[in-house]
């Protein structure tokens, strides 16, 4: 992970407390300390990242049973064709479980508002797919 | 949303979802994977993927998408607040080689020399601004990511590093301005290119004459390079798997496609003028898409006495994806040719490409950006594409959705009368001077 100049420390533990830092994988020699002979002091490039606002999981249900599950399709190729044998296995494996397909509107990285609040007023879960 | 998700993602992009949800702030979300890649896959495989196991866990994959909606929350998922992200110090002290390293494995650079940014130099590089070292710049992402801020003497040291001289300094700064990086998340590998205009070409010596695209001037080569080095380390791009995917990469991302318009030689107005500026100002505007090809490969390129270079660049753009645009880089005798051929401006060139550039809707149709892009606007009513969809499939329809997704420069040295063309979308254009 350190490869992808991330911390792994950012997806091993959320911090504990608001304002906590968590640093990218940036190897120092020696910071900024005095300059030695044959030592010259260069200026760290990289901009400034945002700050990352935690938000809170969703409350998990108790069980999928009697519950209405959305199946939404990104537009990816395939999408469709996976979340349609979702149906399925649930139809063949969870039959007290509900799903609603529903395709996402306008390309998949636009927002689709309309449909996030027909899921939030008519549905208990979501199963989203899929990227690539 | 307020209610539990279960998303699920081919192994392929792994890291991007697990990195693009802790940046988002739910470094806990429950991402269940699927096998690589669904597209083209029968039902019967997709069947077989649904009843085996998540390639990342090796559970069953059903059972992980239940247990994600399903499976009370820990104490680390509920949490909220702020989390700062630092990117090390403000400063490195150490040999010269020592930090080259450094700047390497840190992934600072192109993996190309560099030379180092010590304070002098970058010092130095901010003289040629009139701007404040800590003045905020601007804000950039490399694709669907919260996008990063810099300040000046952060621009300048990728400036220092990509070998510009202190005099380019505003057009990097204009470029930075302009928060578009020229490295993209994208699996498609995108090119980006930009274009000089105004006094400040022959000022700062750029070449737009003999090899006008080539590796042949100070200015060209490290002001493309500069846009790149902007990129990884202040819109943070370029780290393949989590902010770069382009599946076989792109050579132009080393230093990108940069044109100085060849304004004296050419019969048209030049590509600022076009764009509300003043022929006085200096101004780089930026493009992005897939590439550039060379006009050779058209056909009816063969020498002749009747060269027509608009059925050429009509033969060019066929085969690119509508869904970026068109840009002309015409070396001068293109451009004098097409003049005698009575287009005398630049919008008489773009009508006659747009107008007779087609295609079938069956062939249209066929288009994996159209699938991707296309469709799903025309299921929401978005036009032109709703009409285009509803068209029998040997109906003729336009290549490109709008005539402005044709630009035109001109660009080169005249010693053979080739265009080039990017399959290359306008996006914005920059007053250099603002930066000075």
């Amino acid at each position: 992970m350190s490869l992808l100049g991330m911390s792994p420390a950012l997806l091993a533990t959320a911090p504990t407390d608001a304002g906590q830092t968590t640093s990218q994988a940036v190897k120092s020699s020696q910071g900024s300390a005095p300059r030695e002979e044959g030592k010259i002091t260069a200026v760290n490039p990289k901009g400034n990242p945002p700050p990352i606002q935690l938000i809170p999981m969703a409350p998990r249900l108790d069980s999928l049973d009697g519950k209405k599950v959305y199946l939404v399709d990104t537009g990816f190729h395939g999408s469709d064709v996976l979340l349609h044998q979702i149906e399925a296995w649930f139809s063949a494996n969870m039959p007290g479980t509900t799903t609603v397909f529903k395709r996402k509107a306008g390309p998949y990285a636009e927002d689709d508002p309309v449909l996030w609040k027909e899921i939030k007023s008519q549905g208990n879960a979501v199963i989203m797919a899929v990227g690539h | 949303m307020g209610i539990p998700s279960a998303p699920l993602v081919t192994k392929a992009f792994k890291d991007l979802a697990i990195l693009n949800a802790a940046k988002r702030g739910m470094p806990h979300e429950r991402i269940c994977f699927t096998p690589h890649p669904i597209w083209g896959k029968t039902p019967e495989e997709v069947r077989a993927y649904v009843e085996g196991s998540d390639p990342v866990t090796g559970k069953p994959l059903m059972k992980e998408v239940v247990d994600a909606l399903t499976v009370p929350l820990s104490e680390e998922d509920k949490k909220s607040g702020t989390v700062s992200v630092s990117t090390g110090p403000a400063t490195f002290t150490d040999t010269a080689d020592n930090l080259q390293e450094l700047y390497l494995n840190n992934g600072y650079t192109d993996f190309l020399p560099i030379i180092l940014p010590t304070e002098e130099k970058v010092d130095r590089m901010m003289r040629a601004t009139s701007h404040k070292p800590d003045e905020v710049v601007g804000k950039m992402a490399a694709g669907a990511y919260p996008p990063w801020s810099y300040t000046v003497r952060q621009v300048a040291a990728s400036a220092v590093m990509a070998g510009c001289r202190p005099e380019y300094f505003p057009i990097i700064l204009a470029i930075a301005s302009s928060g578009m990086a020229s490295l993209f998340s994208s699996t498609n590998s995108f090119a980006f290119a930009m274009v000089i205009n105004g006094p400040i070409r022959d000022k700062l010596e750029f070449n737009y004459g003999i090899g006008a695209l080539g590796p042949f001037a100070q200015p060209n080569a490290t002001i493309g390079r500069a846009w790149t080095l902007l990129s990884k380390n202040l819109g943070n791009g370029g780290i393949p798997g989590d902010t770069y995917m382009g599946s076989l990469g792109n050579n132009l991302n080393y230093n990108n496609v940069v044109i100085a318009e060849h304004e004296d030689a050419s019969p048209w107005v030049p590509f600022h003028v076009q764009k509300g500026f003043k022929k006085e100002e200096n101004v780089v505007s930026l493009f992005r898409g897939l590439g550039v090809v060379p006009g050779q490969v058209a056909r009816g390129s063969s020498a002749n006495e009747n060269v027509q270079f608009d059925y050429q660049m009509s033969d060019l753009f066929s085969t690119f994806t509508g869904f970026f645009g068109a840009l002309i880089i015409a070396d001068p005798l293109v451009a004098a040719r097409l003049k005698e051929q009575g287009y005398d401006t630049k919008e008489k060139l773009i009508d006659w490409l747009y107008k007779n550039t087609t295609q079938t809707v069956k062939d249209y149709k066929s288009r994996n950006y159209a699938y991707l892009f296309d469709y799903p606007r025309a299921l929401r009513g978005d036009e032109p594409w709703a009409t285009w969809y509803k068209l029998p499939d040997d109906a003729v329809i336009p290549h490109f959705p709008r005539a402005s997704d044709f630009n035109i420069v001109v660009a080169g040295g005249q010693t053979n009368a080739y265009p080039q063309a990017g399959n290359l979308s306008y996006g914005v254009s920059v007053s250099i001077d603002k930066w000075m």
